[in-house]
């Protein structure tokens, strides 16, 4: 079943299109990756995607809902949930204090997501840091931080914004196992990432963008290896 | 503090003891201070208090810089003075209409300026406070302008009054602990450190930052209520600029974001302005460069240093995981 | 001709909001904060230059340049005593950034104002003019030797400072400083040095505003109150930082109040001008002349 799709996305600065008629189609269960060199529109996409932008044009269809120009906070309890590239944790609470109040903003009462901060916050390997200011925490850990604030409820959709940029190898290690532990619980992702080992290691399929359309969709190993793709990649950055 | 006392319900319920301390010891104070002229310094005291946990609600809390909080106290007191002036509605109507109607306008300013942060909101703010004061001296047929308004009191007794004030201070406190307590006090707090960080994980940040700013100005109307029955006379001078600049200092020097701050804050600013008085009157320049000290040098101000100081002093082992 | 009278009367006042406007807009654009304390440059410029002439029997030309100095000197004493953590490598202080300006430069201004008020006293001093004129027509305009002097003296400043901002090298700093400051750092432009003369240049024209305008206000403690309101609504119009869009929109808003106060209501003049900030904030946050920006 698809779970996420767009219809003619389109988003427009000043003169510049940085998303122009966008279909895209997230399936049910599994990790979407969306990679394209810098400026190819992925980060306005999945802003348009997680309700940050209004588009100009086209729509956004969420578990066969119409949710176009839906607000973040709409979007978020319907279980489409965003992660962004530079953390936004809540720094002068605690990490403990984090993981409860994204517990109780997504409707779960005090003790049960009390119970779910203590869970997330072993598996994650925060537990020794949990009572430290979310401020106090190092970039890795606000990273795996976030990703339990946006599992303490289970998400339909996680959106996640270049989550491996600038993490400690070891940290990245922990970040992919989370992600393919709940991939395999039946968790979707779309993961926005320059990182190809990883995108190919974690990814069923990809998608590529290039100056904002899209320019392929498929299994991983097939697109990266898409001409059109190694063509829009040269020139930037070969990681392929 | 790297142990379960840096738990938010842990900080809070430690911070609420203090300031149920600071309470007790107000409503003690009758017993050795009798004089009706420093009861009246103590009352006074206190509508600042209530100013200071009002302004703090909405800036240390829900992390809204208003300048406007005088603005609400002006307003609340207008409310009950303009209703008996003009209609002879009595007061047990007036200050509850006070309270109603500036949440509502609290409210609609909330409203009004949601999407603004930072300088931006701190302005329109400051706009709003202005605005206000100038249409209340400038409707001289309505107001009576800056000669101000005449306005019944509740009662003779000052003590009563001491202890109305007292127990006014001591159900706000409540108030605010039981709300910071909640999942509304931790989507405050959210708002505060991340606004867009708690929009994306489903806290409708509209719907809080209205009401943080609806609660924060009916406590300021209230005090404000309270305040212009106790002096029998209102003026825009309540809603001055400066009088703003008080509560903040108030509150910066106290400490920001706690519940005993802001009343500690309150009580020694106020107190300690009145004793400098009979010293050559610089109380205003002390406390403006007290403010600055603080902000530059202790964020946390006196409560956060004295709260940090207790928690280093125990042993580590007595915390245990909660 | 009564409109003709107002128009250029307005156009002297917006010159006069003008030049205590664009320091505003400059410390707006580089940091991104509002200077509350920024009228009290004002009242420090007016009393610097009545006490110099009244007290040390100094011309009041030589007074005015002595003024000058002292509002640099303390815009440069408020930036390095005071604002450096809000960009020095403080980390952590990031996100009370605004919280912190706010309450330092409002709690500045209430300390530069008891200051003031204890040491020199609470009473309006009456400052010397430049030159001893009475009121004067020309057609149909009613002018007044001083504010004219004043008036021409802020217009050499303002092209001055313009000049200064295109084409020097310090004012191509602060320009790359406003627009990048890490990219202004990384070009190796000390990025600190330049906000220092940021703050020496804001206070330095807000000071002289005030000893220009000395001998008409008779300046009192609490006088810097009502010029700093004016420049927040003339910052925001302008577009938040611009300094440009100051200039243009002080003179606007000279000439709007000064014919709202005779049409439409003198007792509200002033609450016009922060009625049109409200409304420019809530609806047009970008200012009326200014881009948008995008936040996120």
């Amino acid at each position: 079943m698809t779970l996420l799709r767009t219809e003619g996305l389109a988003k427009h600065f000043g003169g510049v299109a940085a998303v122009d008629d966008l279909a895209l189609a997230v399936e049910e269960g599994e990790i979407l990756g969306l990679i394209g060199p810098n400026g190819s529109g992925k980060t306005t996409a999945l802003n348009m995607l997680s309700g940050f932008l209004v588009p100009d044009r086209g729509s956004v269809w969420f578990a066969d809902e119409n949710v176009t120009g839906k607000k973040p906070v709409a979007l978020a309890r319907r279980g489409l949930l965003r992660m962004f590239q530079t953390t936004r944790v809540f720094v002068r609470i605690s990490a403990f204090d984090n993981l409860l109040t994204a517990g109780l903003a997504r409707g779960l009462d005090e003790a049960e997501a009390r119970e779910r901060a203590r869970v997330l916050l072993e598996e994650l390997t925060l537990t020794p840091v949990m009572y430290l200011d979310a401020g106090q925490l190092s970039g890795g850990q606000r990273k795996l931080l976030e990703f339990g604030m946006c599992f303490i409820a289970p998400p339909r959709l996680a959106l996640l914004d270049e989550p491996f940029a600038a993490v400690h190898p070891v940290m990245r290690e922990t970040m992919a196992r989370f992600i393919r532990r709940r991939n395999e619980e039946g968790h979707t992702f779309l993961v926005v990432s320059h990182d190809m080992p990883i995108v190919v290691e974690l990814c069923d399929r990809a998608a590529c963008m290039n100056a904002g359309r899209l320019i392929a969709i498929g299994a991983t190993r097939d697109v990266l290896q898409d001409p059109v793709v190694i063509e829009a990649y040269l020139g930037s950055e070969s990681h392929v | 503090m790297s142990d379960a006392r840096n738990l938010w319900s842990h900080r809070l319920a430690v911070d609420f003891r203090a300031a149920l301390v600071v309470v007790a010891v107000l409503a003690a104070a009758p017993i050795v201070v009798t004089s009706p002229y420093t009861l009246g310094i103590l009352i006074v005291s206190m509508y600042f208090a209530l100013l200071a946990m009002g302004w703090n609600l909405l800036a240390g809390f829900a992390g809204q810089f208003s300048l406007a909080p005088a603005a609400f106290a002006m307003l609340g007191a207008y409310v009950p003075g303009l209703l008996d002036y003009h209609w002879h509605v009595s007061l047990a109507v007036g200050i509850p209409a006070g309270i109603v109607g500036t949440a509502i306008v609290g409210w609609l300013l909330g409203r009004v300026v949601l999407r603004l942060r930072g300088p931006y909101l701190a302005l329109t703010t400051l706009s709003f406070a202005e605005i206000a004061r100038v249409v209340i001296s400038n409707s001289y047929d309505f107001t009576r302008g800056a000669q101000g308004l005449n306005v019944p009191t509740l009662m003779q007794s000052r003590v009563g009054y001491y202890y109305l004030f007292v127990a006014v201070v001591l159900v706000v406190l409540a108030g605010l602990f039981f709300v910071m307590r909640s999942a509304i006090g931790r989507f405050w707090l959210a708002i505060r450190d991340d606004e867009t960080g708690a929009e994306s994980r489903g806290i409708d940040v509209v719907r809080y930052k209205t009401l943080a700013f609806a609660l924060s100005c009916a406590i300021c109307g209230l005090a404000g209520a309270l305040y212009g029955t106790f002096s029998q006379l209102v003026s825009p001078e309540l809603g001055l600029l400066l009088q703003t600049g008080i509560v903040i200092a108030m509150v910066v020097i106290g400490g920001i974001g706690t519940l005993t701050g802001p009343l500690v804050g309150a009580l020694l600013v106020y107190l300690a302005s009145e004793w400098m008085r009979g010293l050559g009157n610089v109380q205003m320049i002390v406390f403006s460069a007290l403010v600055i000290i603080f902000a530059r040098f202790f964020r946390e101000g006196l409560w956060g240093l004295v709260a940090r100081r207790r928690v280093r002093a125990l042993p580590r082992a007595a915390a245990g995981a909660r | 001709m009564l409109v003709v009278d107002l128009f250029v009367n307005g156009l002297i006042v917006g010159l006069f909001y003008a030049l205590m406007a664009v320091g505003l807009a400059m410390i707006f654009g580089v940091l991104k904060i509002v200077n509350f304390a920024h009228g009290e440059f004002y009242m420090i410029g007016a009393y610097t230059y009545v006490l110099v002439a009244l007290k040390l029997g100094v011309s009041p030309w030589a007074a005015l340049p002595l003024a000058a100095i002292a509002g640099a000197l303390v815009g440069w004493l408020v930036e390095r005593s005071l604002m450096r953590p809000l960009y020095a490598g403080y980390g952590s202080w990031s996100i009370m950034k605004d919280e912190y300006a706010v309450v330092v430069t409002f709690g500045l201004s209430l300390f530069l104002i008891n200051l003031v008020d204890k040491v020199v006293g609470p009473y309006p001093y009456r400052g010397p003019a430049l030159v001893e004129t009475s009121r004067f027509a020309i057609g149909p305009v009613m002018l007044n030797g001083q504010k004219l002097i004043a008036a021409g003296v802020s217009a050499a400043l303002l092209i001055g400072l313009a000049l200064f901002i295109k084409r020097s090298l310090w004012g191509r700093q602060i320009q790359a400083v406003a627009q990048n400051r890490l990219g202004a750092s990384l070009a190796g432009i000390d990025a600190t040095r330049t906000t220092s003369l940021i703050f020496a240049i804001s206070g330095l024209l807000a000071a002289l505003s005030g000893a220009l305008l000395a001998p008409v206000i008779n300046p009192s403690p609490d006088v810097g109150g009502f010029p700093a309101v004016k420049s927040y609504v003339i910052v925001v119009l302008g577009g938040m930082g611009s300094v440009w869009g100051a200039m243009i929109a002080s003179l606007l808003l000279g000439v709007l109040e000064s014919f709202f106060a005779v049409y439409v209501s003198y007792d509200y003049r002033d609450a016009f001008g922060l009625l049109i900030l409200m409304l420019v904030l809530i609806f047009r946050p970008q200012g009326l002349l200014g881009e948008k920006v995008r936040e996120l």
